[in-house]
């Protein structure tokens, strides 16, 4: 059965306040973006604003055309995404990257639709259909593709909005996260598309920029954020107009901030467990709850040295890279993560796969890449280089143009040797050691 | 290399302390190098970064950031540019 994109009760989907925007209009300005776009492969969704970003996306799906998402904006990973799909168009809405010979696009200005005489009846989407492709970074350095068909989007959409708008009439979402991380997608642009709420256009950054964004909007208001945000909302002491609910994800929350979070901003903080290739599954209110409650319709299966989720939207059951309890109550608990995967900003590298591609850069004989404070909220990786002839910063230079910037170890200290044991491994504590100098 | 102002070094100190990165020596910072983006010339920072600058600044000097303003879009070019921003939000507000 085709999916429809409703029209409900909440006015403007992603341009609040500024006057465009409302559904019809909406579906019209796809419709007209639609046959502006050049006709090519799949599209780099690059935009940064949500109202750029959903039109990209679902003029795409007009045309029959997938929005890959990369994880990063920067030059190389855009490149390397585009790079592995014929014929990709590269749309963006801000200044792009010098990206060499890939075909390049602007989102249309919202100010500049200006074919109201279309019909602005709502955009129907095949369920069958790729809609994004979402990327995560493979063990052996190629990003791994994860294609999600409109069917899985909007299934999982409607469950997710079962929690996040729980009880509330046409939301107002201000969010800190990017609209291509699946958590962003998930929240920013899928919840507007398929439920009663609206998101901001704008991604506020700092302190005072999410102030004056949630001061933009009415009541209810949803901030969606992640833990460092929290954290940098908690320290800067800001005053937030009323909230109606906190909603938090990409890294582990820490109880004791959840808690502060919800003394602070009088909400309720709602953790989201998820992961690219699943989407959302599960969540927790994290001050008050340890368990996890699954989504509707999502099951959880503890399987050897970790866990597998299914539903019945998703085309096969999914591998998660944490080990889960299955609880008698159907709840779940986490139990913690595999060891070897950094997680920065929403993005991930395993340990292994920076190590290799450190002993890759010319001139560096040994290297390990260790997470020091794994427990702590994006725990940097830091590294231990054998490299004689070269100094930290240029080691640093080469690996930066292999791997996003994010995951460049802090610090990176060279040493003569690795602490290498009778049989070659590193122990852990000697590693910290020589780390502390 | 441009050398460093006074108010340069130890808004360096402060940024090498807040982001952790201790292999970077404050006084061998170019104050023009590009503060994000581009590692083999500049810092190399991303928005998290950002967010701990912004944090280090308003702790530090009183200064409140705010990314949508044309003003710390430029103010964030570099070392020099941040530390002139941030004396002249202090000087306004002392005034």
């Amino acid at each position: 059965m085709p999916v429809s994109l409703p029209l409900s009760s909440a006015e403007r989907l992603f341009a609040v306040g500024s006057g465009a925007g409302d559904r019809a209009d909406f579906h019209a300005a796809a419709r007209q973006f639609a046959q502006q776009l050049p006709a090519t492969g799949p599209i780099v969704n690059l935009c940064a604003a949500r109202r750029s970003f959903a039109l990209t996306l679902v003029a795409g799906a007009i045309c029959g055309r997938p929005s890959l998402l990369p994880w990063s904006p920067s030059a190389n990973v855009v490149r390397d995404v585009a790079a592995a799909h014929v014929a990709a168009v590269v749309v963006a809405d801000e200044t792009l990257p010098d990206l060499g010979a890939l075909q390049c696009c602007r989102a249309p200005d919202p100010g500049a639709i200006t074919d109201n005489t279309g019909s602005a009846a709502p955009v129907t989407l095949d369920p069958a259909q790729v809609a994004v492709v979402a990327f995560t970074s493979g063990s052996t350095g190629a990003p791994q593709a994860h294609a999600k068909t409109w069917g899985t989007l909007a299934a999982s959409s409607q469950r997710l909005a079962q929690r996040v708008l729980d009880g509330l009439v046409a939301a107002q979402l201000v969010a800190t996260v990017p609209p291509q991380h699946v958590f962003g997608l998930e929240t920013t642009i899928l919840l507007p598309l398929f439920s009663d709420c609206a998101c901001l256009d704008a991604r506020p950054l700092f302190p005072a920029d999410v102030r004056a964004a949630l001061e933009s909007v009415a009541a209810p208001r949803v901030l969606v954020t992640t833990p460092v945000h929290l954290r940098a909302l908690l320290a800067a002491d800001v005053q937030l107009p009323p909230l109606a609910r906190i909603v938090s994800a990409t890294a582990p929350l820490a109880p004791p901030l959840a808690a502060a979070a919800e003394a602070r901003f009088a909400a309720p903080v709602l953790e989201i467990y998820g992961s690219t290739e699943s989407g959302a599954i599960a969540s927790r209110r994290t001050a008050e709850d340890t368990a996890w409650t699954p989504l509707p319709d999502v099951r959880f299966a503890s399987v050897e040295d970790g866990a597998e989720v299914s539903a019945p939207y998703l085309p096969q059951p999914i591998r998660l890279s944490d080990r889960i309890e299955c609880m008698a109550d159907g709840r779940i608990r986490l139990l913690g993560r595999s060891a070897d995967l950094i997680k920065v900003a929403g993005r991930r590298i395993s340990a292994a796969d920076l190590t290799q591609r450190l002993l890759a850069v010319p001139g560096v004989e040994d290297a390990i890449v260790i997470v020091p404070e794994p427990d702590q909220i994006d725990g940097r990786p830091a590294a231990l280089v054998v490299a004689p002839d070269m100094d930290e910063a240029a080691i640093l230079a080469a690996l930066a143009t292999q791997v996003d910037a994010v995951f460049l170890p802090r610090p990176l200290r060279k040493v003569a040797a690795l602490p290498r044991n009778a049989v070659g491994k590193l122990p852990r504590s000697a590693l910290l050691e020589l780390l502390r100098g | 290399m441009a050398g460093q102002t006074d108010a340069e070094r130890e808004l360096a100190v402060l940024l090498v302390q807040a982001l952790n990165l201790e292999d970077r020596a404050p006084e061998s910072i170019d104050p023009e190098a590009p503060l994000f983006g581009d590692h083999a010339a500049g810092w190399g920072l991303d928005s998290i970064d950002a967010l701990e600058i912004a944090l280090a600044v308003q702790q530090k000097y009183g200064v409140e950031l705010k990314a949508d303003s044309e003003d710390t879009k430029r103010a964030f070019a570099s070392l020099r540019t941040l530390s002139a921003y941030v004396d002249a939000q202090r000087s306004s507000a002392v005034h």
